[in-house]
């Protein structure tokens, strides 16, 4: 297994908008799904997925509501807003910029 | 377990927001315990590697409430709190800093305050900044004037200006209808409102025919006058008023905010109605002042010299001997205005930028002291995770709630020293009465603090913050020691400064009090009175009514003299002529050019004996004289030097008026000479000056007159006395009654009040220097302890420390009295104009300033001295 790798700044907001973009899901659940799709290669600190569900609920891209869980447990539930799902789309496309951007550099270098 | 601690946690921080935030946590942390276990896990070590995964819960939390948009305020609310809450907890510096502030800030702006009404205020005119006064100097008379033999030639030629117009002067008048009462008559040509840019606010302005010499009379009535007569009525505009028995159309209201470009009181403004084809042929003409607006593009001193031609024109005109002293001047009105107080203006100015620097510089001399004292607290903070940043915030939050409150007691304080100010004025300085704090004032005021604040914060918030500040060695930089030396020194030299100014104001305010003023001014009561020109229209019919006023008061009760004169000694108003004027019968001229001024006034025979000037020489006036055909004339001391140079001039025959016709320039036969009395206001340069008698010949009398008591009564009973025997009269006459001591008294309000702003503020300075020194002292000492331990420790007796103490404080003391005597030196001759037989180099003041300023400053060292001195080694050694 690689080892983890450190998220660039500003890529986890990316990729809390793309995992919610399939289904609302609370914090943990958010953090198991990237781990998985990534693939383990994304290690979050769990603690500091909050502070950027947080910020990204007050800039009003994703909103939460408090439901009962799978197991029956009272879970904070995050889903994207439109906002949010246009902020999405706009992430995507800097991040493929960035991406080729990048990838230029390196089949030239 | 765990859930045990996390409620313990919440119950510990309450706060609902912090609840939602915990209750995340904990369904994520159980999530993670639940699939921790499923993976085959231990319980415990389930709950280990979730909590391991996760992180620090409380840095989370933390984070969580940084997010949060209100986070800035919930900080500033909290360095807020902190900040007071340190400043409660060292009451004397935060004291010391906001009173250092408040005096600061309060006295800057009240100053600002009346110095912008005075120097910068916006003069009621349209346009006024190309509004200029124009004419004619000479050292007799330095300022502008014009006279009418030449002024139309001017306006008729002149290139430089849109328009050229003039006024005559102010007289008093009277409103003689049911109701009579005594106004102030100003007399205008035509276009004096247009040229000045001012439309009446009802009504209009005079019209071409009205400003001729048989025209029909208008008038324009003030604000005031229409306000106080006619309340505010329009219907006011058309109707007659009858001015010194005339019928007299008013034609329009002045502006609210009207005033003449002199300054001089008007309720009325009648034109002038001057015969401008006699005035042309005239020589000189009527006297007249001024006043044109330049074309645009147009500066005063292009106009000046396109006035050039003119001038010499002027000058052709001119008598002999004033040509080679009379020159032109063209200046903006707001020069002429001020020009005479700007220095004072300017002075105060200065005055208040050093209290300011002062002030600043205590504040962070006290800032940074503070800052050094507490970079362990800092430290430990730091340690504990507080940022920089927040630091840096923490400093700022401090210095602007400090700052604040100094600025805000100082809008205080300044607007109790304006009060001050304006009620301790003397009437002589213009606008001061309308001085007002405005909001751009205000706004000065706190922009100042704020400068003050982000400057202190940055001082003693962005020093980096040393871990070895931990390890118990206080040290403070050597950067901010030099700094905080430097600051004391500065302080000092600008106290000095302040003092020398202050001491040297003051000494010449006693030398204005203490001096002679060549007669005793000790229970005379003055009377001055100015018979109307409708009832006394004669001079047959003025020296009537003084002369039975006379027979009815000489011999009243407590009276010991009794004159009359036409002017009293030592300042205001009197006549005066030009020496060159004077000649002697049989004599050759007695100067070539104007010879300068020579003062004169019309007096009865007690003149002398009842102001007790004595006679040096042959005899005062005697009653038998005032019966002659001839004429009498009583010399000063200085005149008779001058013109007789130590010959006897007794028996001499004096012309007064050397070129008029024989008939206006009898000659004087000298009867004595009278030691020299002031006459030049109390600090002004004496003239030369001689007495006419006032003989029973109408001739010789006048409507105003100013009757002089030698009373041995108190004289409040000898002025109710005088004020009934005139009623008794005339009712309708107006007595303005005053010892000659008031107005002896009011003639040195303006060096006092001088006096006491300059004390006023070297004081503040002086305070404010020795709380600096004070404080960089014993902060020097408080820094030391350790080092005063260890020195007595190994033998330094009490008298040592002492005195490395105060070779401390000298080492600031002595280059900040240098420093100061050498800027005291440069600046003081910008006082010298307001000082009176002080040189503004005086060494007994230099000598004296020095010595106190090094006395109080020693006596600041003393305590944190003597508390060094006192220091118990054992104790100071644990130190830390």
């Amino acid at each position: 297994m690689p080892q983890p790798t450190d998220l660039l700044q500003g890529t986890l907001d990316l990729l809390i908008l793309r995992t919610l973009v399939l289904e609302p899901m609370h914090g943990w659940g958010i953090a198991q799904r990237i781990q998985q799709v990534s693939q383990e290669v994304f290690q979050i600190g769990q603690g500091s997925l909050y502070p950027a569900l947080h910020r990204l609920e007050y800039k009003g891209w994703i909103q939460a509501d408090w439901k009962a869980s799978e197991n029956n447990r009272k879970a904070k539930y995050y889903s994207l807003t439109r906002t949010g799902k246009k902020q999405l789309e706009v992430e995507i496309e800097s991040w493929d910029r960035l991406a080729s951007a990048v990838a230029l550099v390196l089949e030239q270098g | 377990m765990f859930r045990e601690f996390l409620t313990r946690l919440r119950l510990l921080i309450a706060g609902r927001s912090r609840d939602e935030v915990d209750e995340e946590v904990r369904f994520h942390l159980e999530q993670q315990i639940d699939a921790n276990i499923l993976s085959g896990m231990s319980r415990d070590e389930a709950r280990r590697q979730a909590g391991i995964a996760f992180g620090g819960v409380e840095r989370t939390r933390e984070q969580c409430r940084e997010v949060r948009p209100g986070y800035w305020l919930e900080t500033l609310v909290q360095d807020v709190r902190y900040a007071v809450r340190s400043f409660w907890r060292n009451p004397s510096f935060s004291l010391t800093v906001v009173l250092t502030l408040t005096l600061g800030i309060g006295s800057t702006t009240a100053v600002f305050s009346v110095v912008d009404r005075i120097l910068f205020r916006s003069l009621p005119y349209g346009d006024s900044g190309r509004l200029v006064s124009v004419g004619l100097v000479a050292p007799i008379e330095p300022e502008e004037f014009m006279l009418g033999g030449s002024y139309y030639e001017w306006q008729d030629n002149q290139k430089p200006f849109v328009a050229l117009t003039s006024e005559i002067g102010t007289e008093p008048c009277d409103l003689t209808e049911t109701n009579p009462a005594r106004l102030d008559c100003a007399r205008v040509e035509g276009n004096f409102l247009p040229t000045l840019g001012v439309s009446p606010v009802i009504g209009r302005n005079f019209t071409a025919n009205e400003d001729r010499p048989n025209g029909p009379r208008a008038a324009l009535i003030s604000y005031g006058l229409w306000r106080s007569r006619y309340r505010l009525d329009p219907g006011v505009v058309g109707t007659l008023m009858r001015i010194d028995g005339n019928a007299t159309e008013i034609v329009g209201v002045l502006p609210n905010d009207f005033e003449m470009p002199r300054l001089q009181a008007a309720d009325v403004l009648l034109a002038q109605r001057l015969n401008v084809a006699a005035e042309r042929r005239a020589d000189p003409g009527h006297p007249m002042w001024a006043f044109a607006r330049l074309k645009p593009g147009v500066g005063a001193e292009e106009a000046k010299a396109e006035l050039g031609t003119l001038f010499e024109y002027s000058l052709r005109l001119a008598p002999a001997p004033f040509r080679k002293e009379v020159h032109l001047q063209v200046r903006s009105l707001r020069d002429r205005q001020v020009h005479e107080v700007r220095l004072a203006a300017w002075i105060l100015f200065g005055l208040v930028l050093a209290d300011l620097l002062i002030a600043s510089a205590n504040v962070t001399g006290l800032m940074l002291a503070r800052g050094a004292s507490r970079e362990k607290e800092l430290s430990v903070r730091s340690a504990l995770g507080a940022g920089r940043i927040r630091l840096v915030r923490q400093a700022l939050t401090e210095s602007f709630t400090l700052t604040l409150a100094g600025g805000i007691a100082g809008c205080l304080l300044a607007m109790l020293l304006l009060r001050i100010f304006v009620a301790m004025a003397p009437d002589g300085l213009p606008f001061l009465s309308k001085a007002r704090i405005d909001l751009r004032i205000l706004l000065f005021a706190l922009v100042t603090s704020v400068l003050f604040a982000i400057l202190f914060g940055l001082l003693s918030g962005i020093r980096k913050v040393r871990t070895d500040a931990l390890t118990g060695r206080t040290r403070t930089t050597m950067r901010h020691a030099v700094l905080r030396r430097w600051l004391v020194i500065a302080q000092i030299a600008a106290s000095m400064v302040l003092l020398a100014g202050g001491i040297l104001l003051v000494r010449s305010f006693w030398n204005i009090e203490k001096q002679s003023l060549g007669m005793n001014a000790e229970n005379i009561v003055t009377a001055a009175i100015t018979l109307g020109q409708t009832s006394y229209p004669t001079q047959e019919s003025q020296m009537a009514f003084f002369q039975r006023l006379e027979r009815n008061l000489r011999y009243g009760p407590g009276i010991a003299a009794f004159a009359i004169s036409d002017s009293l000694p030592p300042g205001g108003y009197h006549d005066d002529q030009i020496f060159a004027a004077l000649r002697v019968e049989g004599r050759p001229a007695l100067v070539s050019g104007t010879g300068g001024r020579v003062a004169s006034r019309w007096v009865t025979p007690e003149y002398f004996r009842a102001l007790q000037i004595p006679i040096v020489q042959g005899q005062g006036f005697s009653e038998e004289e005032t019966a002659s055909n001839d004429h009498f004339v009583v010399l000063s001391r200085a005149l008779a030097g001058r013109i007789f140079l130590g010959q006897n001039p007794i028996g001499q025959h004096l012309h007064l008026h050397n070129g008029a016709t024989a008939e206006s320039d009898p000659a004087y036969t000298v009867v004595g000479v009278a030691a020299d009395v002031k006459n030049g206001g109390l600090a002004g340069g004496d003239e030369p000056e001689y007495y006419r008698l006032r003989r029973r010949r109408a001739q010789d009398w006048d409507r105003d007159s100013i009757l002089i008591l030698k009373t041995t009564l108190p004289p409040g009973e000898t002025e109710a006395w005088i004020r009934s025997q005139v009623a008794s009269l005339d009712p309708t006459v107006p007595v303005n009654l005053k010892t000659l001591s008031e107005k002896v008294g009011k003639l040195a309000d303006r060096p006092r009040f001088e006096m006491l702003l300059v004390g006023f503020f070297a004081l503040t300075g002086l305070l404010l220097a020795v709380i600096g020194l004070y404080g960089v002292i014993s902060y020097f000492v408080v820094q030391r302890t350790q080092e005063i331990g260890i020195r007595m420790a190994v033998g330094a007796s009490q008298a040592d420390i002492l005195r490395l103490v105060m070779a401390n404080a000298l080492r600031l003391i002595v280059p900040g009295v240098t420093l100061g005597l050498v800027l005291t030196l440069t600046l003081s001759r910008f006082l010298s104009s307001l000082l009176f037989n002080v040189s503004a180099h005086d060494p007994m003041t230099f000598a004296g300033v020095m010595g106190l300023l090094i006395l109080v400053t020693l006596l600041a060292t003393l305590i944190p001295g003597i508390s060094a001195a006192k220091v118990n080694p054992t104790i100071a050694l644990r130190h830390d």
